[in-house]
C-alpha cells in the first residue's frame, strides 16, 4: 500500500459513492502500546517522579517503564511531528504518546535508555535557543496549558491562543521545569465565551471576552443568515426581527441586554461583535477537576478585563504572576489554589495578589444571590475600610 | 409507514419552509405530524438516505449541524 | 490481556506508504532556517521566537521554509499558505480582530461532521490561505501512535493540506488545520483507505470521545479506559458522524477521581472509574513513608523543602470524610465512611490502592457555557460494572438520548435539559429512584410540586363538602 500522488487520490467526483469506506472510527489503541505496556497492562503497582518530567511506572511483575514528558505548542507542523518520530524512533522503539494537555510523552523500559534520551531532548533547540522539548510538567508546578485556536484558525476568538500561551509560559517556564509550588496549578486558555478550550475549572483560566454588542450588517444580513436561527441565538433575547428604512428584513439590538457572549455571531456573519478596544482577556482563577479532598469547582473571575496587547500581553502575564506568588507564598503542601483562596477568603486573596477589585466581580446573572455573603464571617482588609470611610463608620 | 413515505415529508417540508436550514427536530416534527408514530431514528434514516442520494445537503456552522436543500438558500461555497 | 479490534487492522508501513524521500525531508539546512526571512513582515511573531518555551513562529517558519524548496509538483496546495497564515496572523494583531469568515456547506460526502469550513477575509493578500478548512481526525485511545502512522499521516498532509496540525484538539482529536475544498475528498479517501482512519465529531454529534491512560500506565484506573472508549466510539459511528442530536454530546472516560481528562466539567455523560471495597492497604510501604524511605505524592513536591513527612498532619488531618487513624503504627480507614476522593492514594501511591471491585460512576450534564453558565456533571448511577461490551451501559445511554431527542430543544445540551425539566425528571428516564447522594444537601425551600397520585384521595374535592363544616 502506498499514499496517492494523483490530485484527486482514490476519489472520483464523478462517482461519489464509489470506494467510499465509511464508519471505521479510530485505530485501535493497543497496537500503538510499547510492548513494556502491553506486558503489564493493568499491573501497575506504583509510580515516582524521578526527576521534574521524568516518571517511572514500576509493574507487579517487576518491570519499569521511564517516561520523558515533554511540553509544546499544540498547534504543530508535520516537520514537528517529524522531529518527534525521530526520537521515538531511536530511543522508544517508534512509540510515542500525547497528553490531555498537548504534552509530549516518550516511554522506554530502562533508566539508561531514559537518560540518553533526555540528553537528546535537551539538546534540541530552535535556532533563536528556545527548547524544542522542554523536559517537565509534573507535580506540583505548572504544566503545559490547553488552548483553543485564536486567531489561527477561528472565526469567533475575542483574543489569541497561541501567541498568549507562548508568552504566559515563557513567564512561568521555571514552575514547569520545577516542583516547587505547593500543588499542580492548571491553567487553561479559551479564545471567546464558547469555550470550545472548556477553561471553567482550571487553577488560572485565561478567556478572551467582548465588551461590546454586535453591529448589525443591515443590507446584507437577510441575504447571508436565516433571521429566525439569529433570534433564537441570544440567550437573553436581546434580538429581535425589525426592518430596514427600506424594507430589508433584518435585526435590532436590545444593547443593554446584551452580555457580550457572541452566540449570534455563531450563527450569523452579519452580526460582527469582535472590535479592538474592546475585546481582552478576562482572568478566572481557583477551579479545580479531581475531587481529590474537596469537590470539584468552578473558577471566579478576579480580573474582568485585560487588554489584548499582542504579543506578548505584559498585562496578563503580570496578573498571573501575582497570582502564582501569592499562591506559593502562603498555600499549604497539597492544597490547591482555589482551596487555598476559600482557606484564607476570597478578600484576602485580592489583597495578596494586590489585585484590584470592582463591581465586574460581583455576580448579576442568574443565581447570582448565592454568591452574596450573607454572614459576618469576613476579614478586614483595605478593601473593607474603604468602604467604611466611605460611609463615615470610620474617619 | 415506510422510509418512502418521510423522505417525502422531509422534501415537502425543506421545499416549502420558511427556512432554508433545519435543525433534525424540524425535520422530525414534520414527519410526525403527519405519521405519529414514525420513531426518532426512522427519521434520521430517511434524512441520511435523502444527503446520501445528494437531495439534500448538511450546513454546518462548526457547533451545529442543519440540513437543507441542495441548491436552495445558501448552499455553494462561499 | 489483549484487547482486540472490531476489524482487522491494516499496517501501516511508512516506507511503503510515503511519499517524500530522505533527501526531500532533509532539503534545509540548520543555518538557512536561523537566516530564513518569509515574505511578510512580522514584527509580533520574530518576537515570538524568542525566549525558553517552544515557539509555534519558528516551527512555521519551518515548514515554510521546507515547503518552498520542494518542487511545485511536490504540494497539491498552496506553497505559500504557511507564510499567508503568519501574514495574517500579524495583520489580526495590527487590527485586534480575526481575519476568518464563518463556515458553511464542506463536508466530506454523507458526513455531518468532522470537517470545519474556514475562509480568510483577506484573500487578496493571503491567497495560500483563502479557503483553510479543518479536518477532525479522530484519535487513538489515550493518543499513542507509532512513528508508521505519524510518519504516513505527516506525510499525506504535507502533500495535500498546510503540514499544519494541532496534537490535539480540546475534545481529543487530532486536527488538520488548512486545505482547499478540493481536496477534502481526497484527504478523507487516503486516510480512510490507506491509514485505516476515519473523521471525528463536530456539530449537533456525538463528539469524539476521549479518554484517560487509564491502566495502560496508571496503577489507579478502575476501568479499561481505552477499551471503552474505543468500543463506545465504534458502537456509535452513525451517531458520530450524522447529526440528530438537538446539539452537540460528548462522552470521556477518567479511570480514577482524579479525573485527568476532565469528564466532570467537559461531557454531557461522564464516566469515572471507581471501586465499592476497601482501600488495599501495605502497612510496611505505610512505615516506609513515615520513615521518610518512599516520597511522599510519588515526589511531586521535591522542588521545595517542605519538611518530614509528617503521616498526621499531609494524610489522616486531610482526609475529608475524617476515616482514617494511625494505631499503633497501623494505618486504618473505616471504609464505610470513605468518599474515596483519592487523597491519601496520591500521596502514598506505595502503600494504598483502590480496591478491587471496581467499575463506574455516571454523571450527567457537564458544558460550558453559554446559556445557564458553566455546569458540571450532575452524579445520577453511583456504581455500574463496565465490562464488554458494555450492555448496560449502552441502555442507559439510549434511553438518555431518545428523552434529550423528544424534549430537547434546538442547541440546548443535556445539562440545560435536566435543569429545565429538573432532576427528579431525568432520574425516571434513567429508571433509577432518587438518593441522597445525587444532592449536595436536600432542599431548603419546601415548595413541593405534590403530584395528584402522591396524595390520598387525590385533587379532586368538592367545595359544598368543605362548606358543610366551614362556614362563608
Amino acid at each position: 500500500m502506498a499514499l496517492s500522488t494523483e490530485r484527486l487520490g482514490k476519489y472520483d467526483p464523478n462517482n461519489p459513492q464509489e470506494n467510499r469506506v465509511t464508519d471505521i472510527g479510530p485505530r485501535h489503541f493497543w497496537q500503538y502500546f510499547p510492548e513494556v505496556i502491553k506486558n503489564n497492562y493493568g499491573k501497575w503497582a506504583y509510580h515516582d517522579i524521578l526527576e521534574p518530567g521524568i516518571m517511572v511506572h514500576v509493574s507487579e511483575t517487576g518491570d519499569k517503564v521511564f517516561t520523558v514528558r515533554c511540553g509544546g505548542a499544540r498547534f504543530m507542523t508535520v516537520e514537528h511531528v517529524r522531529e518527534i518520530c525521530d526520537i521515538a524512533d531511536k530511543h522508544c522503539d517508534g512509540h510515542v504518546r500525547f497528553t490531555t494537555r498537548n504534552n509530549i510523552e516518550f516511554l522506554t523500559d530502562s533508566h539508561d535508555k531514559m537518560v540518553a534520551m533526555k540528553e537528546d531532548i535537551n539538546s534540541r533547540k530552535t535556532p533563536h535557543g528556545g527548547f524544542k522539548f522542554p523536559i517537565g510538567g509534573t507535580g506540583a508546578g505548572v504544566t503545559n496549558i490547553v488552548h483553543t485556536q485564536g486567531f489561527i484558525h477561528c472565526h469567533t476568538p475575542a483574543t489569541d491562543a497561541s501567541s498568549l500561551v507562548k508568552a504566559v509560559m515563557d513567564e512561568v517556564f521555571d514552575y514547569f521545569t520545577g516542583m516547587e509550588l505547593p500543588a499542580k496549578v492548571r491553567i487553561s486558555m479559551a479564545c471567546c465565551l464558547n469555550m470550545c478550550g472548556a477553561v471553567h475549572c482550571s487553577d488560572i483560566a485565561l478567556l478572551g471576552v467582548h465588551r461590546k454588542p454586535p453591529i448589525v450588517d443591515h443590507e446584507y444580513i437577510d441575504a447571508i443568515c436565516e433571521i429566525p436561527l439569529v433570534t433564537a441565538a441570544c440567550p437573553l433575547g436581546a434580538i429581535s426581527p425589525s426592518k430596514t428604512e427600506s424594507g430589508k428584513k433584518t435585526v435590532k439590538i436590545k444593547e443593554e441586554r446584551c452580555m457580550f457572549c457572541g452566540n449570534c455571531y455563531t450563527m450569523c456573519p452579519s452580526v460582527p461583535i469582535s472590535d479592538k478596544e474592546g475585546d481582552g482577556v478576562a482572568i478566572l482563577a481557583g477551579g479545580k477537576l479531581s475531587n481529590r479532598m474537596t469537590v470539584p469547582k468552578f473558577s471566579k473571575v478576579v480580573v474582568p478585563w485585560a487588554p489584548n496587547n499582542f504579543p506578548r500581553f505584559p498585562e496578563v502575564v503580570d496578573y498571573i504572576k501575582k497570582i502564582l506568588n501569592a499562591y506559593s507564598e502562603s498555600a499549604n503542601k497539597y492544597e490547591r489554589l482555589g482551596d487555598w483562596a476559600e482557606r484564607i477568603g476570597w478578600e484576602k486573596f485580592f489583597e495578596k495578589t494586590d489585585i484590584p477589585f470592582s463591581e465586574h466581580l460581583i455576580d448579576d446573572y442568574r443565581l447570582a444571590y448565592d454568591s452574596y455573603r450573607t454572614s459576618t464571617q469576613f476579614k478586614f482588609t483595605q478593601a473593607a475600610w474603604d468602604v467604611s470611610k466611605k460611609v463615615g463608620g470610620i474617619d | 409507514m415506510s422510509t418512502e413515505d418521510y423522505k417525502q415529508v422531509i422534501l415537502d417540508h425543506a421545499t416549502n419552509s420558511k427556512k432554508t436550514k433545519l435543525y433534525f427536530s424540524d425535520l422530525k416534527k414534520a414527519v410526525q405530524k403527519q405519521y405519529p408514530d414514525a420513531k426518532t431514528r426512522m427519521v434520521k434514516q430517511a434524512a441520511t438516505e435523502l444527503i446520501n442520494d445528494g437531495t439534500m445537503i448538511y450546513y454546518s456552522t462548526g457547533s451545529t449541524t442543519m440540513y437543507g436543500l441542495k441548491g436552495r438558500g445558501i448552499t455553494e461555497d462561499q | 490481556m489483549a484487547f482486540e479490534p472490531k476489524e482487522e487492522q491494516k499496517t501501516i508501513n511508512y516506507e511503503e506508504a510515503r511519499i517524500y524521500s530522505q533527501e526531500e525531508l532533509s532539503n534545509y539546512t540548520e543555518e538557512e532556517l536561523k537566516n530564513y526571512k518569509i515574505k511578510h513582515d512580522v514584527p509580533d511573531l520574530d518576537d515570538l521566537e524568542k525566549g525558553p518555551w517552544p515557539s509555534f513562529v519558528t516551527d512555521a517558519k519551518r515548514e515554510d521554509l521546507h515547503r518552498k524548496k520542494l518542487n511545485d509538483e511536490r504540494l497539491l496546495i498552496s506553497k505559500n499558505c504557511v507564510e499567508d497564515l503568519l501574514g495574517q496572523l500579524q495583520l489580526s494583531f495590527d487590527h485586534g480582530e480575526t481575519h476568518w469568515k464563518h463556515g458553511g456547506i464542506v463536508g466530506v460526502f454523507g458526513y455531518g461532521g468532522g470537517v470545519i469550513g474556514r475562509y480568510s477575509d483577506v484573500q487578496e493578500d493571503f491567497p495560500g490561505v483563502a479557503s483553510f478548512h479543518t479536518l477532525r481526525v479522530n484519535q487513538a485511545a489515550s493518543k499513542f501512535y507509532d512513528t508508521n502512522y505519524l510518519r504516513t499521516l505527516c506525510d499525506m498532509w504535507e502533500y495535500r493540506g498546510s503540514g499544519l496540525l494541532n496534537m490535539h484538539g480540546s475534545t481529543g482529536d487530532i486536527i488538520l488545520l488548512g486545505t482547499t475544498t478540493e481536496q477534502l475528498e481526497p484527504v478523507f479517501h487516503e486516510m480512510t483507505h490507506e491509514l485505516q482512519q476515519d473523521l471525528g465529531g463536530s456539530g449537533s454529534n456525538l463528539r469524539t470521545p476521549s479518554c484517560c491512560i487509564g491502566k495502560a500506565r496508571c496503577e489507579w484506573s478502575c476501568i479499561d479506559t481505552q477499551d471503552m472508549c474505543y468500543e463506545l466510539t465504534q458502537f456509535y459511528q452513525d451517531e458520530l458522524h450524522r447529526p440528530m442530536f438537538p446539539y452537540k454530546f460528548k462522552f470521556k472516560f477518567d479511570g480514577c477521581p482524579n479525573g485527568c481528562v476532565a469528564s466532570i466539567a467537559r461531557s454531557d455523560m461522564s464516566f469515572i472509574g471507581t471501586w465499592k471495597d476497601n482501600i488495599k492497604i501495605d502497612q510496611d510501604k505505610v512505615k516506609a513513608y513515615i520513615n521518610g524511605e518512599a516520597q511522599p505524592n510519588a515526589g511531586s513536591h521535591n522542588g521545595r523543602d517542605w519538611g518530614k513527612f509528617d503521616i498526621q498532619k499531609e494524610v489522616i488531618d486531610r482526609c475529608p470524610t475524617g476515616c482514617m487513624s494511625l494505631e499503633n503504627g497501623e494505618l486504618k480507614i473505616d471504609n464505610e465512611n470513605c468518599n474515596r476522593c483519592m487523597h491519601c492514594i496520591n500521596v502514598m501511591p506505595q502503600a494504598l490502592r483502590p480496591g478491587d471491585d471496581k467499575g463506574v460512576t455516571i454523571l450527567f450534564g457537564a458544558k460550558a457555557p453559554i446559556l445557564e453558565g458553566a455546569q458540571m456533571s450532575v452524579m445520577t448511577i453511583p456504581f455500574m460494572k463496565a465490562e464488554p461490551p458494555y450492555d448496560n451501559i449502552k441502555d442507559v445511554i439510549e434511553n438518555v438520548w431518545d428523552w434529550w431527542m423528544e424534549e430537547g430543544k434546538n442547541r440546548e445540551r443535556l445539562g440545560e435539559l435536566i435543569q429545565r425539566k429538573t432532576l427528579q425528571e431525568f432520574l425516571k428516564v434513567v429508571g433509577v429512584p432518587a438518593a441522597p447522594q445525587m444532592v449536595t444537601a436536600p432542599r431548603a425551600n419546601p415548595y413541593i410540586f405534590w403530584k395528584e397520585e402522591d396524595v390520598p384521595g387525590g385533587f379532586e374535592r368538592d367545595v359544598e363538602d368543605y362548606r358543610s363544616r366551614h362556614k362563608r
